[in-house]
């Protein structure tokens, strides 16, 4: 359990801010000590800088006192990328949440980082325009975290990740120096540092500004269900989509377990008694819908799906996604805990992955239930659980290995989207060479050589460039990963 | 006299460069040389590494949409194996003659970038010798993922400074059933309303290119959406580049191209700007073209790099110090110890 901070250090932050932006209650210290995932920090003080000016004041101060520092958004993150180790100092931007500018003649926006995911593309709607990334917590999630963990979502099938949507950033480094990268003049001369700081998970700076690309909205979507009689049917029909030239919008699969879960949650309508759904959405021009659509229901045909359900209108539209997007939250009515999980396999490989993954649940006595973006590979297997059982823990545990190992096997990758954090830190050698990772700490070591910035993160322990070793950080008595 | 390195692995690449860092030997990295007039003018390096010999197709997945070539393969090979699975690396810049590494190394996007998105995006696993001679493995070969730092972004537009590029993975994309070029010439305020209207119209054009007295406009996608915009006339072929002694390549922001498309129109200098990307390739002929264009581009919020020219247009070839060199030094520091590699590219790196 956290301590208090020596008053001195608060007393410090305390002038920085006022002393209602420096947090030092040893409750709400350990809500700050946690993230989207399970695992439980130690919570040093929280400050909720609301400028630029105050973040690069917070930061001198920390590189004065030495303190490591964490850098927080909404708190949304499934990897404990957020999560404080040691007592380290938590950075919460939440209250940096203004939308700058918005310019439609890019179109783009600037915006601070606290900004949620959902509240741009709503602020936006009137011009025609959204921010094309939508990870499922959109409701909750900051662009700043977004940028941090290069978060994905459904629609980042056609439109690509949130790497390929940010023009340019402000970040502050871990001495408090304040650099502009990118902006909307594409290709500066140089490395591109803009396209490094996205997916660093806080390791490399606190982002405090972000130019993203805005997306017009596309003339004509249609939105199809389509439920079959086996997983490995749904998988077939996924890659004849996909080997007759079509990158559908979106493509998005849910096994039974999870129908079944939905439909007691959001009530669509949904076909309880299939196997798999696969949710399909294409946009674009009125052609290009008509003639997507007709390979999606052709490929749904030879396939085997029972029926390729078309929303018929925008509130039927909104109803599908409600059904995909409460996925989590249904689960959340029926098993106490769940974990989880965010892996990559080439897209052929899924049906045979999702059979293991299957084996696993089964070996291990577990409920296990995917709902996932099937068009780029990325499953998110979704075990449910009871914390207060330690035995199913452990069980739980050894799945998430199981899962993992299996996908690299396939030749996958450790993390879609969630990213790396504390979860999958030790499975990077899985991956990674002791060079590749040498290689990445050492580009990690450019931004912060003195290793303060989120630190035991993303690299295993013991990680070094050279003759520095990325160390500091353990994890607190109990804590599971 | 310098010294041709030619490995055909990367095994063999790596070696050289550990030798090369050994004896403090400065080396060169070549690919096809269809660009090799870039960076600082100056005495040949003792070495010259030319990657033309790693040309293995490694792995094509057509299914998953992914394609693993060794850096040398001609960039019009890694497409031609593409579209024999009716596929397409859409976002990079094809010619005659270059490789997969220099188009990388070069982030050498192509036209339809305002549709595909630019050639970084494109990369998913790079493997890269060191300029110390070490083999590093970055990225990921699926389609999608986070696996740590994103190196293959700092490798993508690096000119060979962290090291050399020696195998790669490519996103894919389908091919589409049909496209077709379109133009338009008028007065430029003209053309430039009418990029505006290709912008913002239903169909998504891959490319909208404005150039001196003409705009032209390619559309992609189902035959029903490849007719001519009200306007434009259908044109045979893609528009011919800007030629001209040199090329300058100028950002700035989409939506203040039209403003440095009146300066260049006014100064009779030939260019081609790339609507909605912000791109401007500009023709020239004299440093004195390169201190102008440079000096609109930077009051325009942008900047201008010399990409190819004799030697008299490259004594500045990057104009100020982007934010951050000293980042990009450590980086470099760390990617290539005895700072051996490329020495007259980026230079403040
Ligand atoms: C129900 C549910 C569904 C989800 N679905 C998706 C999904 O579909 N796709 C997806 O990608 N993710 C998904 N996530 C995960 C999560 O929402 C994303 O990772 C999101 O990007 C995190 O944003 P955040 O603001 O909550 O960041 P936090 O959790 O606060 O932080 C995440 C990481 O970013 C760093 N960070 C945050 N802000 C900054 C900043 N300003 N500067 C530097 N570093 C910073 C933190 O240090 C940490 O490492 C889901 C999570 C939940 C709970
Ligand atoms: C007429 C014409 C116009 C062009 N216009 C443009 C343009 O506007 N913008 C643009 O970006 N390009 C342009 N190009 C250049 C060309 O498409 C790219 O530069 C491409 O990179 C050249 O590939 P290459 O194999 O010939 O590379 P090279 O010309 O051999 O090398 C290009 C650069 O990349 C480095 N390099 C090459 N291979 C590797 C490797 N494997 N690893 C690390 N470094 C490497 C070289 O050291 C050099 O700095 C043009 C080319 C021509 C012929």
């Amino acid at each position: 359990m956290a301590t208090t901070q020596a008053p001195a250090v608060r007393d410090r932050f305390a002038a920085l801010l006022d002393p209602g932006r420096v947090i030092d209650h040893p409750l709400e210290r350990r809500l700050y000590g946690r993230d989207g995932s399970i695992a439980q920090g130690d919570c040093g003080l929280v400050v909720l800088p609301e400028t630029t000016a105050e973040v690069v004041a917070c930061m001198r101060l920390a590189h004065d006192l030495g303190i490591p520092v964490v850098p927080r958004g909404s708190g949304t993150g499934l990897c404990g990328g957020a999560v404080p180790l040691d007592g380290a100092l938590v950075l919460s931007v939440a209250r940096m949440s203004r939308i700058l500018e918005v310019d439609p003649s890019v179109p783009c926006a600037r915006v601070e980082p606290g900004v949620l995911n959902l509240d741009l593309s709503t602020a936006v709607r009137h011009l025609g325009l959204h921010y094309a990334p939508d990870p499922s917590s959109q409701q909750a999630c900051s662009i700043g975290g977004n940028v941090a963990t290069n978060a994905g979502g459904p629609h980042c099938l056609a439109s690509g990740v949130t790497a390929q949507h940010i023009l340019g950033m402000e970040i502050v480094l871990a001495d408090g120096e304040v650099l502009r990268l990118g902006g909307t003049a594409p290709d500066p001369p140089g490395y591109d540092l803009r396209g490094f700081v996205v997916g660093g998970e806080g390791t490399l700076g606190v982002v405090t500004e972000i130019t993203v690309r805005l997306s017009r909205n596309p003339p004509h979507v249609t939105t199809m269900l389509l439920d079959f009689p086996t997983v490995a049917a749904a998988g077939a029909a996924v890659g004849g989509i996909i080997g007759a030239g079509v990158i559908p919008a979106a493509m998005e699969m849910m096994d039974q377990k999870m129908v079944v879960a939905v439909e007691a949650f959001v009530r669509a309508d949904l076909p309880v008694e299939a196997a798999a759904l696969l949710l399909v959405e294409v946009d674009g021009t009125a052609a290009e819908v008509a003639s997507h659509t007709a390979v999606v229901e052709r490929v749904g045909a030879e396939t085997g799906a029972g029926r390729v359900r078309v929303a018929r209108d925008e509130a039927e539209r909104a109803l599908f996604w409600k059904a995909r997007k409460s996925a989590f939250g249904a689960v959340a009515r029926i098993a106490p805990n769940y974990y989880l999980h965010d892996c990559v396999v080439p897209r052929t490989r899924l049906v045979e992955i999702l059979a293991r993954i299957y084996e696993i649940g089964a070996e291990l006595d577990l409920v296990i239930m995917n709902v996932f973006h099937a068009g780029d590979g990325n499953l998110h297997p979704l075990i449910a659980f009871d914390r207060r059982d330690p035995e199913q823990v452990e069980r739980v545990h050894a799945a998430g290995t199981l899962i993992i190992e299996a996908c690299v096997a396939v030749g996958g990758v450790l993390s879609g989207e969630h990213g790396i954090g504390l979860e999958k830190r030790d499975f990077m050698p899985l991956t990674f060479s002791a060079t590749d990772l040498e290689a990445q700490a050492c580009a990690r070591e450019a931004f912060d050589p003195e290793g303060r910035m989120n630190p035991a993160k993303v690299l295993p322990i013991g990680s070094r460039c050279g003759e520095i070793v990325l160390d500091a950080g353990s994890l607190p008595e109990g804590t599971w990963l | 006299m310098t010294t041709v390195l030619a490995p055909r692995t990367p095994g063999e690449a790596a070696q050289a460069l550990s030798e090369a860092t050994a004896a403090r030997a400065s080396v060169t990295v070549a690919g096809g040389g269809t660009r090799s007039r870039r960076g600082r003018p100056g005495p040949p390096a003792d070495r010259e590494l030319r990657t033309t010999g790693m040309d293995r197709v490694v792995a094509h997945e057509p299914a998953d949409l992914t394609l693993t070539v060794e850096a040398g393969v001609p960039v019009t090979e890694a497409v031609r194996i593409a579209a024999s699975a009716g596929q397409a690396w859409p976002q990079a810049e094809v010619r005659e003659g270059s490789t997969v590494g220099g188009v990388l190394a070069a982030a050498a996007s192509s036209r339809q970038r305002l549709r595909s998105g630019a050639v970084r995006d494109s990369l998913l696993e790079v493997v890269i010798a060191t300029g110390d001679g070490r083999l590093v493995t970055a990225g990921g070969r699926t389609v999608k993922g986070v696996s740590g730092y994103d190196i293959p972004r700092l490798a993508v537009g690096s000119l060979g400074t962290l090291g050399v590029i020696v195998q790669a993975t490519l996103k894919l994309w389908p091919l589409p059933p049909a496209r077709a070029w379109f133009g338009a010439g008028g007065p430029l305020a003209d053309r430039i309303a009418a990029a505006e209207r290709a912008l913002t119209g239903g169909v998504r054009p891959s490319s909208v290119l404005l150039g001196p007295g003409r705009l032209a406009v390619e559309l992609a996608g189902p035959e029903d959406d490849v007719r001519a915009p009200e306007g434009l006339a259908p044109l045979t072929e893609a528009p011919a580049e800007p030629a001209g002694e040199g090329l300058v390549e100028a950002g700035v922001s989409p939506a203040l191209l039209g403003e440095l498309a009146v300066r260049l129109e006014e100064a009779g200098l030939p260019y081609e700007a790339w609507m909605g990307v912000g791109i401007c390739r500009v023709a020239v002929g004299s440093a004195g073209d390169v201190a102008r264009v440079r000096g609109w581009a930077l009051a325009l919020g942008g900047h201008a790099s010399v990409i190819d020219g004799p030697d008299h247009l490259r004594a500045d070839p990057w104009g100020p110090e982007p934010p951050g060199v000293h980042l990009m030094k450590r980086l470099r520091e760390r990617f290539d110890p005895a700072g051996i590699l490329n020495p007259r590219m980026l230079v403040w790196a």
